[in-house]
């Protein structure tokens, strides 16, 4: 072993020990540069991604069309591909039509954005967003669906967000049942599995009459980041336990299917 | 030399192609990881100074993409697979006898060996971050699955990059061999 070997080695351990060193701030601002750099390259893996899906999706209604129509499969093949890409553009529009509807409705001011990616890492659960700080985001604003909650923002670059789902563990909400007005903590679990994710509700009071099916929402904390009333979702399960009750919460919004969130910049 | 290149090209390109990867669903959903398979690759293949300088790259790119800065908390911080890449080069050139020389089967052993340990210590981390242990089938799932994905992607990647020449820095690592 060559003694530059070992003085190279030392020198890249303590490079690596100096980055460990780094402020929350300042590991959120190389962080934010890092996804800056990685627009296009996330954009066109996005653009990709969902040409992919759209073209299974394609490919498995017309095997269901195949089925019904075995007969008249041959002849019309063309006439289903077309007739599949605008049932596809209907869908999208009427999606679209009612997430602009929602943003109309709605107290708040809200961004429009697209779910890009999802992280890969297996022990937190976040997603990246097509919007950044040039449409006024920030760190630590709520962003959710037409149907409830989803989670909050983390890094934000000029054009790409983390956003920090409810599912992940650290994601904590202040959670009210709306018929009984109990109230405790509402997070999500470390790992959820590849089943439909669940949320629970802590910190509940024991004896409280707490069924199935009663609908949650945000608290509103003074101070906090989700503003109150939000649908986070519905009670799946009651259980006392010895010092407090814990409710399962089945999701408002399908976590695992995101694809057209908005990100709360504040009231109108 | 284009080798390197095309080994620091690929590690960019891995980092942004496994978030678009879908979940392994027999894995509890756990994701495909192809970045250690690639740190391996560099580890046992360039020599010992520029194995060092991919280890640093590397783990920087895949700290970057998976920091999760929450406010003034931040579980797993910048660096942390800066050092394990570095040990990982440590182990695998400063102990010979583990990898006497670059071959696929030491680069697909150490890619599942590097990827089982990468994500059993992020876990370790998380645990002791949260101040709670707790051990189930899932989370052994989102450990083993990428570690055996890994496994049997090392050799689909050992020969893809032996596609490419590497002609200067094999003379050189050579000479520092000898």
């Amino acid at each position: 072993m060559k003694p530059l070997h070992i003085v190279l080695f030392v020198a890249a351990v303590v490079l690596a020990i100096v980055f460990l060193a780094f402020s929350p701030a300042r590991m959120r601002a190389w962080q934010g540069r890092f996804f800056d750099v990685s627009t296009p390259a996330m954009q066109a893996g996005a653009a990709i991604n969902d040409r992919i899906s759209k073209l299974n999706k394609g490919l498995k209604s017309l095997d269901e069309l195949e089925a019904e129509n075995a007969a008249l499969a041959a002849q019309n093949n063309e006439l289903r591909a077309s007739a599949q890409l605008l049932k596809d553009l209907a869908d999208e529009n009427r999606r679209l039509r009612d997430t602009l509807g929602y943003r109309e409705r709605s107290a708040f001011d809200l961004v429009p954005a697209q779910i890009i990616s999802r992280d890969a890492s297996s022990w937190w659960s976040s997603a990246k967003i097509n919007q950044g700080f040039a449409e006024k985001i920030d760190s630590s604003q709520p962003v959710l669906t037409a149907d409830g909650l989803v989670g909050r923002t983390t890094t934000v670059a000029k054009d790409i967000s983390m956003v920090m789902l409810l599912t992940d563990e650290t994601c904590q909400v202040a959670a009210r049942i709306e018929e009984t007005n109990d109230q405790g903590i509402l997070s999500g679990q470390r790992t959820a599995g590849d089943g439909m994710p669940v949320l629970v509700i802590n910190f509940l009071k024991r004896n409280a009459d707490i069924k199935p099916g009663m609908k949650v929402v945000t608290t509103g904390v003074s101070g906090g980041v989700f503003p109150a009333g939000i649908p986070l979702g519905t009670v799946r399960e009651f259980r006392a336990r010895e010092l407090d009750g814990q409710a399962i919460i089945e999701p408002a919004a399908d976590l695992s299917r995101l694809e057209d969130v908005f990100v709360v910049r504040g009231t109108k | 030399m284009i080798r390197a290149l095309v080994l620091v090209l690929s590690a960019y390109a891995a980092v942004i192609v496994q978030e678009f990867l879908p979940g392994m669903p027999f894995f509890a959903g756990a994701h495909v990881l192809l970045l250690p398979v690639i740190v391996c690759y560099a580890v046992i293949r360039l020599p010992f100074p520029a194995a060092l300088a991919f280890a640093l790259y590397a783990g920087l790119l895949g700290d970057l993409s998976m920091l999760q800065v929450d406010g003034e908390r931040v579980e797993i911080g910048l660096g942390w697979s800066m050092l394990y890449y570095v040990l990982l080069v440590g182990v695998l050139r400063l102990l010979p006898s583990i990898a006497p020389e670059p071959r696929w089967e030491t680069h697909c052993l150490a890619s599942g060996a590097a990827t089982l340990f990468l994500l059993t210590g992020q876990y370790l981390m998380v645990c002791l971050r949260r101040e709670s242990f707790f051990l189930s089938g899932a989370v052994f799932a989102q450990i083993i699955g990428p570690a055996l994905a890994a496994l049997l992607l090392a050799p689909l990647l050992y020969h893809f990059f032996g596609l490419f020449p590497d002609r200067g820095f094999r003379r050189r690592a050579h000479r520092v061999a000898r």
